[in-house]
């Protein structure tokens, strides 16, 4: 379960202290589905990367199944991350030396996962992805939508508890983009796993069973389907 | 991480960046290629110097020994040929003009074939076994108003004639001990029989004089043994000197090119930033990130080393097979009396000196780039890229 308690954030530029998240506070329980939703600029990376360890909030606090994550050293957190965290981003998503097999080793590798069990759970994700045949390939000579599949099957390699996929549609087209989310939802409800989508894509609102919406920083109001 | 994955990782980001791989390994190539080649040179000047100033006619060892019999004793492992002479100081003359020489009796075959001074001949030719004859350097035979086919009378004071020699050459070395107060004659044309015993030990290539002097030493009790070490320091301080200079050059070389390597290696590194933002967005730690890095320039170096070793090696095998020609520089200098041509040798400090400092500064030029990523939060650069 995540508990996000009176979260915000700061950033400081030229242009002064900008609210990147102001007093956010929501639930959502284990193996839940949900979209952040809002405009370019309205915090929803910022509240991914606060949920993913990836920045600390200025005040407030983010439970992971009870254990405050904000207050864990960055040594702990590149182990939350590297154990309980899945990553999706928007694009260039690959390591582009790598190919598909490797990429999907490397997550497997950082949790320890080596040999038959390695070899076997590489078959499995490209099986499951409908992406045999690929392993060889490199991220370069793949198309948008393979290479999405590709960091999806990554991130979620080593099982983490926690997906997080910030505009994974970003680069894809509608209907590519729309089998991609489709799969994260069932995927993860299948595996228990909690994902969090960040998406400014109206089409994809209808899709899931709890939407979060984001303005300057400010959740608006929180609808279940 | 275990370090195989991360080594296989290095691997394949250098063979699959290629293009940058090659641009950075260039520059380690030749730099390596060119060290190895001139340090190699540098030993084949000091060599050319020695050979040089040796050959001429002393030898790399200098010796006396009192009975003909111990000279025998000198053909010990590392030396190449012992020539035995006998010397007298005595006046030479003609008609009134009278000079003071160190007559030395040669075995005139076994001069010709190890030593050089026959090819400084200026006037008539060298000596030949057995004749009556003697061989003079140019400025005595000026002195005593003499030429080729000339007599002169030698013995312990004018009037009392020993002996009587006829000039067959004239020679001109440039080197003041030689070219002053010397005269050659076959060993069976010696005025004198009981004339000192002098030795002139040639030693094979890469073996030490000053360890077969100490060897002498003990071996012969009744002898004395000098290394050109000592009785030429004036060389030994150039020498000395040629390896210091070599040693700054090589320093310099390489602390420029790490500069290079750090800027270009950095380039690179940032190139790659998403992907290194990714990775530790992933769970990848500080240490394996650093220690990625670390094996990327430490394999990129330590191949180029490799690679500068062996083009280098190829250098000098060529260079050494040919020679390098540098006589039209070394016309009026005294260390390169006899040729002018160099020959690059390989010794085990030109051989690994170069790539060794190569990989310590590449190391070194880790650093920089290493340091940059891993204070980088994740965050900061997936947002920045």
């Amino acid at each position: 379960m995540i508990e996000i308690q009176n979260v915000s954030k700061q950033y400081t530029s030229g242009r002064g202290h900008i609210a990147a998240l102001t007093e956010i506070s929501f639930t959502v329980e284990a193996g839940e589905g949900v979209i952040l939703a809002g405009k370019s600029g309205s915090g929803k990376t910022t509240l991914l990367n606060c949920i993913g360890t990836l920045e600390s909030p200025d005040s407030g606090i983010i439970l992971c199944n009870g254990r405050d994550i904000c207050a864990l050293s960055p040594r702990q957190r590149a182990l939350f991350r590297r154990k309980e965290v899945g990553f999706v981003f928007q694009a260039s998503n690959l390591l582009p030396w790598l190919t598909v097999a490797e990429n999907l080793q490397f997550p497997l590798e950082l949790n320890g996962i080596y040999g038959t069990a390695q070899r076997q759970r590489i078959e499995e994700l490209l099986a499951t992805f409908g992406l045999s045949g690929f392993e060889k390939a490199l991220p370069g000579e793949l198309s948008g939508g393979e290479s999405q599949r590709i960091a999806f099957a990554r991130a979620i390699a080593h099982a983490p508890a926690l997906l997080l996929a910030d505009e994974p549609t970003a680069s894809l087209d509608s209907t590519t983009g729309r089998q991609l989310i489709e799969l994260m939802f069932s995927l993860c409800r299948s595996r228990q796993t909690t994902l969090f989508i960040a998406t400014h894509d109206q089409e994809l609102l209808e899709m899931t069973e709890k939407i979060l919406y984001l303005k300057d920083g400010r959740m608006e109001n929180r609808r279940c389907p | 991480m275990r370090l195989g994955f991360l080594l296989k990782l290095s691997i394949l980001i250098l063979l699959r960046s290629w293009r940058a791989t090659a641009v950075l390994s260039f520059m380690v190539i030749s730099a390596v290629t060119a060290l190895v080649f001139l340090s190699s040179l540098a030993v084949g000047t000091n060599d050319a110097m020695i050979r040089n100033s040796t050959g001429l006619f002393s030898g790399q060892i200098t010796g006396s020994v009192d009975r003909a019999s111990e000279t025998l004793r000198l053909a010990i492992p590392g030396v190449e040929r012992v020539l035995v002479r006998r010397h007298q100081q005595m006046l030479v003359w003609q008609d009134e003009a009278v000079e003071p020489i160190l007559l030395m009796g040669v075995d005139p075959v076994a001069e010709k074939e190890n030593t050089a001074l026959w090819k400084k001949t200026v006037s008539g030719r060298y000596l030949l076994p057995g004749e009556e004859a003697i061989y003079l350097s140019e400025a005595t035979a000026q002195r005593l108003n003499l030429s080729v086919g000339g007599k002169v009378q030698l013995g312990a004071r004018p009037g009392t004639a020993l002996k009587t020699l006829t000039v067959v050459g004239i020679y001109k070395t440039g080197i003041t001990q030689l070219d002053q107060g010397m005269a050659f004659c076959p060993r069976e044309a010696f005025p004198l029989a009981d004339g000192s015993i002098a030795v002139a030990v040639f030693v094979q290539a890469g073996t030490s004089p000053d360890d077969i002097v100490a060897q002498y030493r003990h071996l012969v009790s009744a002898g004395t043994f000098t290394a050109w070490t000592e009785f030429m320091p004036d060389l030994q301080q150039l020498i000395d000197l040629d390896s210091i200079c070599m040693a700054i050059v090589m320093v310099l070389v390489f602390a420029i090119v790490s500069v290079g390597i750090s800027c270009a290696f950095l380039i690179f590194t940032l190139k790659n930033l998403r992907e290194h933002g990714i990775m530790k967005a992933m769970g990848l730690m500080s240490g394996d990130t650093a220690l990625l890095l670390v094996l990327q320039i430490g394999l990129l170096t330590l191949c180029a080393a490799l690679l500068g070793t062996v083009t280098g090696v190829a250098a000098v095998t060529l260079c050494a097979h040919i020679g390098i020609d540098i006589s039209a520089f070394t016309s009026h200098n005294q260390y390169f009396a006899v040729s002018g041509v160099l020959y690059p040798r390989l010794t085990a400090t030109a051989l690994f000196t170069p790539p060794l400092l190569a990989l310590v500064f590449g190391l070194a030029a880790a650093v920089w780039p290493t340091l940059y990523i891993i204070r980088k939060n994740p965050a900061d650069i997936l947002r920045s890229v």
